[in-house]
């Protein structure tokens, strides 16, 4: 059930077609369920809250966000975010005060555990949030980060 | 460009840990030249991972990923020789993949 609803999300038939017998998937920009490109390009977090279906996260201490208190460096921030809530399928960062809030979400199968370290940029102090799907439901946690160079034009 | 990504596949007991970097300029678009010309935007829209060619997760990433993007994912019930690939596409059409075996450590 869990694989075959981590497919649904994709789109299924259009992204997974042209794999089969290439040993590699074709990024095809999917995620359409899930506000697509619109939510990337929301300049309010609300909005884009709003685009990815989050709109009413609740708050959930099972979530972390791994970051550094004050970031030196706003062009790479590196951070990690993790949810221990069983059955999370999706996780979405943004950071409040980017031009662009909305910096990466990611649909996870069975095999990954929803977790992932990565770097982002940050124009400016500004509250990150984690946002996680499980079940049909959406949590968040929120944590904030001083930035003492921003990223120009994040 | 596709060809320098390093992926890097580790195994620990069955967890394995996938970190990759991808050279990419991440441009935003709202950075500026010298000669005050906006430089386009240029980065990464969309990036999977697929194990022994099945797809096990995806990611839609906006143009505040960091230049050269790192990410490190942890893969369960993997055992030495499954494959692990990357593929990426960006907002100009640009591609790029590459994979890696896991190995015992």
């Amino acid at each position: 059930m869990r694989r075959r609803a981590f497919l649904q999300a994709f789109g299924s038939a259009t992204v997974l077609a042209p794999l089969i017998g290439t040993g590699l998937l074709q990024p095809r920009g999917a995620l359409a369920a899930e506000g697509g490109r619109a939510a990337f390009e929301a300049r309010a977090a609300l909005e884009a809250l709003r685009l990815i279906g989050a709109g009413g996260a609740e708050q959930n201490a099972a979530l972390t966000i791994k970051a550094p208190e004050i970031a030196e460096n706003g062009a790479a921030v590196p951070i990690e975010v993790i949810s221990a809530i069983p059955g999370t399928t999706r996780l979405a960062v943004l950071v409040d005060k980017n031009p662009f809030p909305l910096v990466a979400q990611f649909n996870f199968g069975p095999e990954v555990m929803p977790r992932l370290q990565t770097r982002i940029k940050m124009a400016e102090s500004s509250r990150l949030r984690l946002v996680a799907s499980a079940g049909g439901r959406f949590y968040t946690v929120f944590r904030d980060v001083k930035v003492t160079v921003g990223g120009c034009g994040a | 460009m596709a060809d320098s990504i390093k992926i890097r596949a580790t195994l620990k007991g069955n967890d394995g840990e996938v970190r990759l970097l991808i050279p990419h300029p991440m441009e935003s678009g709202l950075r500026h030249d010298p000669a005050g010309q906006t430089i386009a935007a240029h980065y990464i829209t969309a990036i999977t991972l697929s194990l022994n060619g099945r797809p096990v997760l995806e990611g839609g990433l906006g143009s505040a990923v960091s230049a050269n993007p790192l990410f490190a994912f942890q893969l369960q019930d993997v055992r030495a020789g499954d494959k692990v690939g990357v593929a990426w596409l960006d907002n100009r059409g640009q591609r790029g993949s590459a994979e890696a075996v896991f190995d015992a450590s």
